[in-house]
């Protein structure tokens, strides 16, 4: 039997995979059968019977997405026979189907339209009502129209087949079935935007863009998502300079047909009344418009007497992890100009211990592809649902093929998938369960270890789910450890990052990392750090985030950088930015706390409106255009560094093009080879717990950067969490809160008050109070010691 | 985790232990991963043991105990006739209104019975007695016309034997 | 001999004769000059003048930005921006014409699904400064609601034809 069966179709002879479906033949050879309810990603549902097509010796027509080759099949698309029938469904489809396409904002892409158009007839027989359905609302990313369904149930399969969550179903029966949920509940997937571009009518829409546009007036432009590491490819719409909507863009191998909501609908937050639009200085104590030169000027004479009074190692940078390839690569390229190696981008990371040691850049051990066909991964300190949703959806589908997913956390989460173990500890806890596992495999192989990794693990007793996790790696094909973005803001980060190299190890599993923003891997590459230049060349440690923001500096530059709310002590940061003799911010939003400690303010452009690079978690570097003109005056960030390294007078400033600073900064970078695992190391030492409260500081999914947090739409999900002090209820006891509804975080001299919330997924001895949303800027360290009491 | 969770608050609790039994013995007809496929069974017992109709709760904890989404049992609950989803009268008389019994008169029956009881299709007494109720095709053809009340079927109705019926009801 | 003939001829005027023949018989018939301003020809139902955007009775204006009118122009004279208003309507934010650039077509017209923008019979309007040609949603309702009688009744007299 071979694998490939001999078709013909419209009188084309086709050779092709035995099993596939007939409509499958169809789209790969370009001949179009006219569907709804199929489409390549989902299950076969079969029930719009709008892909009807005639098959030489059966009798009826048949649907062409559920009837599979068979060798010697003659298939006629366009018979008369076929066409009858695909005319008749259509005129089925549209008894009920309202006729307001003028303001149905689907209208212009809308497959109804178009299949109308080409396989239905003039006029409808229909005479009798049309049915109405009631709206619903299902949230503030997606509008309801839901008269206008037809009941391809391509949402319904989605949320089962996909999100993993099934919130929509289709009640009732005959003509009284709805799609819906039935009851008044919200759709939370962290992918749901992706029902709108499935609904082949306007039944699901965009909320935010209702009504704004129409499709034959937005201009494409590819792009890339920013803002996280897997690199989604979109597409950027846009309409007299101005994003309407973002898209995705089919790519295989990265997002699939898919995209999540923070990469769909980060967007809304490109008009945000917080725009900076034009660059301004501060004299005295107040504030001033200036023009470009003006501003620049005033930078450079403001940085050069920082220099002068501090030296050059009072000088540092900090940039976004979601900052492109070219502005990292600039600004460090100006800073080391300077004088000054004090460079980062890893604003949340507390321990820095290791980073002699670390890898080259953060890889995610494997291409992404990949991650589906894992027969055991454990993934450390990551909710990697929310923290990356399409790397969620491809361990899904290895967990789905039977894929053991395991975790170990400082927080219950949930996910959509099965999960073989889910260890919850404390952070400190979780280091001794990554030791446990850890000795459970040594154990299982008899491995000769280090003398320093069998002293750290001689503490530690497996129990059973160590057992099971130890056995699951070491007994899989093809597993992987995955250091998630949680784990990157712990305070263990060093210890956890060699115990999850030692497990890789001795489970022969890949070492992976899902690391935060959308460009850490940029930044490691052109050497946004303190201690490795451009292609991670060592260099004279310099200061990190954390030394740069606990001290008073004499100069810094900020590149999109909100400390308040990006860095891991937003009090120490702002108070020692504030004490700094001269600050330079580089954003694109201004907000009060940023006029507190800047003394510049240069409005740079959105991801939108400057060409750039981001090298995703596979190392995949992906260029992308400006899909719009920079808003007001502001300025791509890579040309106002530029200009900068001009103004200082330094050399090798002369880019005339993005392209250019890329590819320097490519030629250097291709030379290092992708590692992520590297050997165990001296030097690592168990953490000891103290008696104190202990704060996790969990980084929500609409927290991350300072675009998704002024989108509007994601801030109204339920996904967005705002400040609250989460608590198990034992712990909450050994506390003097009692039954207070409010309770007061101190950590030193910062002081917040919060709601309490009780929360069983929280572990003993421990507190979750969220970074990166309103209210957390007036705390400390994120992961570390708080005090609690009644407010 | 629970700051985000889609998780409701667990209504297991109001499934009565003699439901639970039989829904139990429902489950165990069928492989492990697919009890699921009791979800009729057990909305028809919880339906009975709910004085014979279902709300919300009632079907989210059939979802609980057997493990599935909610909205797929409301789908199933929402799709089949015998399944009510507002309360209903003490006696549900469902009358079936299908050719075979069509052509024996049915519409006499149904009209017999509304003038009888003052109450149209659908609807339930005043007093909570009796809910009418129009079906489909009940499989006895043979009999027809055929109403079902309860989980008995009375065949070949006349206006006598409906009388007769409707007295002994309590 | 024919030379001599023509100056004979030329004597007894008679091709002046022959002229003044047509002036007279026009001085006598019916006239086809109007006194324009004074005077007017009348106009087809059809006719293409001035933009107009229309109301339903209850004063609710019609259009519902779906923005056909602005895809169908071939002179680029529409813009359009819309949004959801606060009942969750569809409406438009913003609808230009611009005149200077508007070849009266008539096919705004014809897309319209609600009747909304129309074209008037109104054919005598002049701009004064720069942009008083360029007609905003305010403009172009004000001269529908000035001249409504007369649009819906060239539209009622031309909806069998339509």
């Amino acid at each position: 039997m071979t694998d490939t069966v001999n078709i013909e179709i419209n009188g084309i002879t086709l050779e092709v995979p035995r099993g596939s479906m007939l409509i499958e033949a169809a789209d790969n050879a370009g001949i179009t059968i006219p569907r709804f309810c199929y489409h390549k990603k989902l299950s076969v549902a079969a029930n719009c019977r709008m892909c009807l097509v005639e098959v030489e010796k059966a009798p009826k027509p048949l649907p062409a997405c559920a009837t599979p080759v068979t060798d010697g099949m003659k298939v006629q698309t366009r018979s008369p026979m076929a066409l009858e029938a695909q005319k008749s469904v259509m005129e089925f489809l549209l008894i009920n189907h309202p006729l307001d396409c003028p303001i149905c904002d689907q209208g212009g892409e809308c497959e109804l339209q178009d299949i109308a158009m080409g396989f239905g007839g003039d006029v409808s027989r229909f005479a009798e009502k049309k049915r109405v359905v009631r709206e619903k609302n299902i949230g503030p990313l997606i509008a309801t129209d839901m008269t206008r369904c037809i009941h391809c149930t391509r949402c319904v399969r989605f949320g089962q087949e996909i999100a993993g969550i099934r919130e929509m179903g289709a009640t009732g029966r005959g003509e009284h079935t709805e799609i819906g949920t039935y009851v008044e509940i919200t759709v939370d997937s962290e992918m749901s935007g992706n029902v709108i571009d499935l609904c082949p009518v306007g039944a699901l829409t965009s909320k935010p863009y209702r009504y704004s546009g129409r499709p034959w007036e937005n201009q494409q432009h590819n792009s890339i998502a920013p803002h996280d590491c897997v690199g989604s490819n979109i597409v950027v719409e846009t309409r007299r300079n101005q994003v309407m909507r973002v898209l995705p863009r089919e790519n295989e191998s990265i997002n699939e047909t898919w995209l999540s909501d923070r990469d769909r609908f980060s967007y809304t937050a490109l008009n945000s009344e917080q725009r900076l639009t034009a660059p301004m200085i501060k004299q005295g104590n107040s504030w001033r418009t200036v023009d470009w030169e003006t501003a620049l000027a005033y930078a450079v004479e403001g940085l050069q007497r920082a220099k002068q009074v501090g030296g050059a190692d009072k000088l540092g940078a900090l940039c976004s992890s979601s900052a492109t390839t070219e502005e990292m690569y600039l600004l460090q390229k100006l800073l080391r100009g300077l004088g000054s190696p004090n460079i980062d981008h890893r604003l949340r990371q507390i321990d820095f211990a290791d980073q002699d040691v670390e890898p080259m850049f953060p890889w995610l051990g494997q291409s992404i592809v990949d991650l589906e066909n894992l027969d055991a991964a454990l993934l450390i300190g990551s909710n990697v649902r929310k923290d990356q949703p399409l790397v969620a959806h491809r361990l899904r589908k290895a967990a789905l093929k039977g894929g053991k997913i395991m975790f170990v956390n400082a927080l219950g989460y949930e996910f959509n998938f099965p999960v073989a173990e889910q260890l919850v500890a404390s952070p400190i806890g979780m280091v001794k369960e990554l030791a446990a596992v850890c000795k459970a495999l040594t154990a299982m192989n008899g491995a000769q270890v280090p003398a320093e990794l069998a002293a750290l693990l001689s503490n530690v007793e497996p129990h059973d789910s160590h057992l099971t996790i130890a056995k699951h790696l070491a007994t899989a094909d093809n597993a992987a450890v995955l250091i998630g973005t949680q784990a990157m803001g712990q305070a263990e980060l060093s210890v956890i990052r060699a115990l999850a190299n030692a497990v890789a190890q001795y489970s022969n599993a890949k070492l992976g990392y899902l690391s935060p923003g959308a460009n850490s891997t940029g930044a490691y590459l052109s050497g946004c750090l303190p201690h490795r230049g451009p292609a991670g060349e060592k260099t004279a440690p310099g200061l990190h985030a954390q030394e740069m923001l606990n001290q008073a500096m004499t100069g810094m530059v900020l590149l999109q950088v909100e400390p308040e709310f990006d860095c891991a002590d937003p009090m120490a940061a702002v108070k020692n930015l504030q004490a700094a003799d001269f600050v330079v911010c580089l954003n694109a939003f201004v907000t009060d706390t940023m006029k507190s400690y800047a003394d510049v303010l240069l409005p740079v452009s959105a991801f939108t409106e400057t060409p750039g690079t981001y090298v995703n978690v596979e190392g995949l570097w992906q260029s992308f255009p400006a899909a719009v003109k920079p808003e007001a005056e502001s300025r791509p960030a890579w040309k106002v560094l530029r200009v900068m390294g001009n103004l200082f007078k330094l050399s090798g400033f002369d880019y005339m093009s993005s392209e250019e600073v890329r590819d320097q900064c490519h030629n250097q970078a291709s030379s290092i080879v992708a590692a992520a695992r590297s050997e165990w190391h001296s030097g690592v030492k168990m953490p000891q717990a103290g008696q104190q409260m202990i704060r996790i500081g969990y980084l929500p999914i609409y927290a991350v950067d300072s675009l998704t947090r002024r989108a509007a739409p994601l801030q109204n999900t339920r996904d967005a969490v705002g400040i609250a002090l989460h608590i198990n209820s034992a712990t909450l006891q050994t506390t003097k809160l009692g039954n207070e509804a409010q309770g007061m975080v101190t950590q030193q001299s910062a002081k917040a008050t919060m709601p309490i919330v009780q929360n069983e997924s929280i572990p003993d001895h421990c507190v979750m109070v969220a970074t990166g949303v309103a209210g957390s800027e007036q705390l400390g360290i994120s992961y570390g010691p708080v005090e609690l009491s009644k407010s | 985790m629970m700051v985000q969770s889609t998780k409701r608050e667990s209504k297991l609790d109001l499934l009565k232990a003699e439901s639970r039994q039989e829904i139990d013995l429902w489950v165990a007809k069928y492989p492990a991963d697919q009890k699921q496929s009791a979800v009729m069974s057990a909305l028809r017992i919880v339906q009975d043991q709910n004085g014979g109709y279902l709300n919300n709760d009632l079907m989210d904890a059939v979802a609980e105990y057997l493990e599935m989404p909610p909205i797929a049992v409301y789908e199933v609950a929402s799709f089949y006739s015998m399944y009510e989803l507002k309360p209903v009268g003490r006696h549900k008389i469902c009358v079936c209104t299908n050719i075979s019994c069509m052509l024996c008169a049915s519409d006499e029956i149904v009209a017999y019975l509304e003038s009888k009881l003052g109450i149209k299709l659908g609807e339930t007494t005043k007093d909570g007695r009796i809910t009418l109720k129009e079906v489909e095709c009940l499989g006895a053809c043979v009999d027809a016309p055929v109403a079902q009340i309860g989980n008995t079927y009375h065949e070949k109705l006349t206006p006598a034997k409906i009388d007769k019926i409707l007295s002994s009801l309590d | 001999m024919n030379s001599i003939v023509r100056y004979f001829k030329g004597l007894m005027l008679l091709e002046l004769i022959r002229g003044l023949r047509l002036t007279g018989r026009y001085l006598f018939s019916r006239k086809v000059t109007l006194q324009y301003p004074e005077d007017k020809t009348p106009i087809s139902n059809r006719f293409r003048g001035l933009h107009a955007l229309r109301r339903y009775p209850n004063g609710e204006e019609r259009c519902i930005a779906c923005k056909l009118c602005e895809a169908v122009c071939p002179a680029l004279a529409i813009t359009i921006e819309s949004e959801m208003r606060e009942d969750g309507t569809r409406r438009t934010t913003r609808y230009d014409i611009d005149l200077t650039k508007c070849i009266f077509c008539g096919y705004c017209e014809e897309s319209c699904p609600v009747d909304s923008i129309v074209e008037t019979h109104v054919f005598e309007y002049h701009g004064e400064e720069r942009g008083d040609l360029y007609m905003t949603k305010e403009k172009l309702l004000a001269v529908g609601d000035k001249y409504e009688k007369q649009i819906a009744a060239a539209r009622k007299q031309d909806s069998a034809y339509r």
